[in-house]
């Protein structure tokens, strides 16, 4: 985990646990969040990311820990009395109001003066971009336009913390583009302290400044997004942020090499390999070679020789399927550059050698 | 080390903890313990000593009362077969079909609900009676006709008058809920229609079916008003607790009777809540409503059912509105408003029909709003899970509590002074004795005799409002009570408008709940007509009955009108793609 310079402590997850009777939802949850970070809790549903950022709001209550929030202990104060704003998924913007007056929903329940209210109902209107639309009932805005209004309605009490529940999920992928950086942008400016809970890993990837991977009601991994990517602890990781092939094999510690089948490849010397001889190999689809286009291949390492399976285009690059004839049920994935693909006339049932590059080799333990 | 934050008991938590213990306490003393003296009663002799199951027994040694108990029995059963196969017949037209003049034949199918049982028993009289349109061949025209209406006939035709719109009702609602994509699936698996028809459309609706069911069988199983009235010597239940209670003054053997009534209707009640348990939606939000194609054949069929359903419903009703204008039935038809006078039997004139107008506005408002805010409270809230889920279940209960049984528990209950407890010497004075002999009591009746379409309709009408509204509040820092002024109720307001609608329509027609509680100096017009049949005056009962119908049909038009302007009121937030 990182500090970054200057920040301190905002927010701090103490051992947090959620059950529901037997079940756990959420189990011994530690985090702490920076003033003026922008954090996402990722993974995939069920995971438990929900359900700690609505115990973080107090809509829900934990069953064990606490919560500091700017010094304070709150634990277990009631929701009205914390100091965020919420963007639901769903957005709950007030079907009978139009965008002004859910904006101006939670002001007007404070004494401020009515001129006041209609100043900063103004300012939030423009902050979000939507000063023309501030008449329109909800249902007349587009998915895009209700998301602002949920956004400026969250922020209008100028809260210490912003809670975002998949915020993006239910627009169409431009609008989503679009509005990430939006809200990031929002975000960067007032400095506010932000939470988003998302599944879409190109979401998190994006817009947070640390991650946080949980799986299962635990936290699997905390980082910025390039170190996730670069340097992931867990196969569940490795496999969740980006594309991640997992070989299972032996590992001879003292000579450094791994098992797979019958090939053998040299592994970078890393003391952090402490784990039993059974484990796996990760390398990233993007990290393996296609040897066909050199020469003195009998001096290289680390060569598998495969047969094409499939060849998917994705645009820029081809991802290939290819297998060993060893073992033709265990789908190998290779990233080529178009051009690779297209020069070299590649086509599926092809043999061709792979090589996977030493020093991008990753070992995890094995739970299987 | 850190600061805490003290507010760990908040204001609107505890206010919320207080409401929902407040309407706990109401929905208990209302629904669950008025029925305690009316079991205690039922172990009791009419000197109030306790005699065990005595009054059991000798109900069950006495052939005659034995008898009443089979007769209900077998009108209930009768009844409900024939109304839910009706209900789904009609129903299956509407949604179903292409039935020419679709939307006249929907709005005259409810016409029926707004005719008193009681009403549609005299409209019975002028056709079907002996000296009915029918029995003599309109006026000796034709050969005339007789169907034995007084016993069992009468009573069915009555009841399946009485019923059949209330499986219509929850039928095309269950039938409403289609997915056109399911019957393309089934198509292009080259199924036949009466294939489609079993997998697809019966389990579809099988809920649905099921809880036509249980509300027919109720209705018939403890209805008051059509046996009264052309019943003869059929005795059932319902008549038979009216004779011991009214008649003889037998409060024991009256409450003794309730409670054969009030067990199947429970038993019937449990089966149909375990049933609706499981119900779980099969239909999605994504799905796409069935769409009809045209069948000459069906469509047809369909047109003449429909037609002869509307013909006897609106024959029934024109009898009686001609009943009522007929000067001496059949001998001198001439038309006069005279039996408009109300002048010659009970000489109350106007009184009760206007009190029973009050009684119906007083339950319309009142009940609306404690109905409304009970499921509020019930279905937003997280605090007292435990007492909440008693609140639902007491709220639920009150369809299975026969109008008569409810009436005498009421009876024994409110006009107590006192309670004693039991063991001590000691004495708790009863708030709700002060209800007894006002118009008080008959409004809280009425509210709980219809409790529980009310409700049920408010709490769906409740879960489609998304849920995060509250939370959103919350965040904001806005009290519940106002989230519940500004956004619950302008957005459940087309349901409100229609529970007030529903409590007045009930309250004008309900006979059975109300005939045991009226004080003498507050009689209502539901209660006048069955004095006024009993006194062989039945034109003027026909014109009381004409009078009821009226007004609930006036009203109805008031809340068509209001929610019509309300739903373009609100069209712009609802759905702006229809303005």
């Amino acid at each position: 985990m990182i500090k970054k310079e200057g920040s301190f402590k905002y927010l701090e997850i103490k051992n947090i646990s959620k059950n529901f009777g037997e079940t756990f939802v959420l189990k011994n949850i530690h985090l702490d969040v920076f003033k003026g970070e922008f954090l996402c809790l990722l993974g995939p549903s069920g995971c438990g990311k929900t359900t700690l950022l609505r115990i973080i709001s107090g809509l829900e209550r934990q069953t064990n820990g606490d919560i500091v929030q700017d010094g304070l202990l709150i634990s277990n104060s009631p929701t009205e009395k914390r100091d965020f704003g919420i963007v639901f998924q769903s957005y709950a913007l007030f079907p009978n109001l139009n965008a002004k007056q859910n904006i101006a929903y939670g002001l007007e329940n404070k004494k401020i003066n009515k001129k006041e209210i209609e100043k900063r109902t103004n300012n939030l209107l423009r902050l979000v971009g939507l000063e023309k639309y501030s008449d329109q009932f909800p249902s007349q805005l587009s998915g895009g336009q209700q998301q602002r209004v949920a956004l400026a309605r969250a922020m209008a009490l100028s809260p210490g913390l912003l809670l975002l529940d998949e915020p993006l999920s239910a627009l169409d992928a431009q609008v989503r583009s679009k509005l990430r950086n939006e809200i990031k942008l929002i975000q960067k400016k007032l400095n506010l302290t932000t939470i988003m809970v998302t599944h879409d890993q190109t979401e998190a990837l994006s817009m947070a400044d640390r991650v946080v991977v949980m799986e299962r009601g635990h936290i699997a991994q905390i980082g910025t997004p390039f170190e996730l990517y670069k340097n992931p602890i867990t196969p569940f990781v490795a496999d969740f942020i980006g594309k991640m092939n997992l070989l299972k094999g032996k590992y001879d510690k003292k000579n450094c090499v791994f098992y797979y089948l019958n090939n053998r490849f040299l592994i970078s010397q890393n003391t952090e390999y402490s784990f039993l001889e059974n484990c796996l190999l990760g390398i990233r689809p993007e990290d393996i070679e296609i040897i066909k286009f050199r020469k003195n291949i009998e001096k290289e390492e680390n060569i598998l020789r495969v047969k094409i399976k499939e060849i998917t285009y994705l645009g820029t690059i081809f991802r290939l399927t290819v297998v060993l004839e060893s073992k033709l049920e265990e789908n190998i994935f290779v990233d080529v550059i178009s051009n690779q693909v297209i020069s070299n006339n590649l086509k599926i049932g092809d043999f061709i050698d792979i090589k996977l590059k030493k020093e991008k080799i990753k070992l995890f333990e094995s739970n299987l | 080390m850190y600061f805490k934050k003290n507010f760990n008991k908040s204001f609107n938590i505890l206010l919320l903890r207080t409401l929902i213990i407040f309407v706990f306490i109401l929905v208990s003393f209302f629904i669950i313990i008025p029925l305690l003296p009316l079991f205690l009663k039922s172990f009791s002799d009419n000197k109030n000593n306790f005699i065990g199951l005595e009054n059991f027994i000798n109900y069950i040694q006495n052939p005659s009362l034995t008898q009443s108990f089979i007769n209900s029995l077998k009108v209930a059963i009768t009844t409900t077969f024939f109304s839910v196969l009706i209900g789904f017949i009609y129903a299956y037209a509407l949604t179903r079909t292409r039935l020419p003049l679709k939307k006249f034949f929907n709005t005259f199918s409810l016409f029926s609900l707004y005719i008193p049982p009681l009403a549609v028993a005299i409209g019975l009289i002028y056709i079907f009676g002996k000296q009915g349109l029918i029995t003599q061949g309109f006026f000796g025209t034709i050969p005339g006709f007789d169907i034995n209406l007084y016993g069992f006939n009468g009573i069915i035709i009555g009841e399946i008058f009485y019923c059949f719109p209330q499986a219509l009702i929850i039928l095309v609602s269950a039938l409403n809920l289609s997915d056109q994509r399911l019957y393309e699936a089934a198509e292009s698996l080259k199924a036949s229609p009466l294939r489609k028809f079993l997998t697809i459309t019966l389990p579809n609706i099988k809920y649905g079916l099921m809880n036509s069911f249980f509300i027919c069988f109720i209705l018939s199983f403890t209805d008051f008003g059509v046996p009264k009235v052309v019943g003869g010597n059929f005795n059932v239940l319902a008549t038979d607790i009216y004779k011991q209670v009214v008649g003889q003054q037998n409060f024991a053997m009256g409450a003794t009777i309730s409670i054969y009534l009030l067990v199947p209707s429970i038993l019937a009640f449990l089966i149909d809540k375990n049933f609706q348990k499981n119900e779980a939606s099969l239909i999605s939000g994504k799905s796409i409503p069935f769409k009809p194609r045209k069948n000459l054949i069906v469509d047809s069929i369909m047109f003449i059912f429909c037609s002869l359903i509307l013909i006897l419903v609106i024959g029934v009703f024109s009898s009686i509105v001609l009943a009522s204008l007929i000067k001496i039935w059949p001998y001198d038809i001439s038309l006069s408003l005279q039996n408009f006078r109300f002048s010659n039997v009970a000489g109350n004139g106007y009184e009760p029909y206007f009190n029973t107008v009050f009684m119906s506005i007083y339950t319309a408002i009142f009940g609306t709003i404690f109905v409304f805010f009970t499921a509020y409270l019930v279905e937003k809230f997280k605090p007292l899970k435990k007492i909440r889920m008693l609140i639902y279940f007491f709220s639920t209960l009150p369809i299975a509590i026969p109008g008569l049984v409810l009436g005498l528990s009421y009876i024994l209950f409110f006009n107590k002074p006192s309670f004693s407890v039991p063991f001590l010497d000691f004495k708790i004075f009863n708030p709700f004795s002060l209800l007894y002999g006002t118009m008080g009591i008959l409004v809280l009746a009425n509210i709980i005799h219809f409790f529980t379409v009310c409700f049920i309709s408010a709490t769906t009408t409740l879960k489609q409002i998304d849920k995060e509204f509250e939370e959103v509040s919350e965040s904001l820092k806005v009290p519940f009570y106002k989230t519940f002024l500004r956004i619950t109720i302008p957005l459940s307001l087309p349901t409100i408008l229609e529970i007030g609608s529903y409590y007045f329509v009930n309250s004008m027609i309900t006979v059975s709940a109300i005939i045991f509680l009226y004080p003498a100096k507050i009689p209502v017009s539901s209660v006048s007509i069955v004095n006024m049949d009993d006194a062989g005056d039945t034109a003027s009962a026909a014109a009381m009955s004409t009078l009821i119908v009226l007004t609930s049909l006036f009203v109805r038009l008031i809340y068509e009108f209001t929610s019509r302007n309300v739903s373009k009121k609100s069209s712009v937030w609802i759905n702006p793609l229809e303005t």
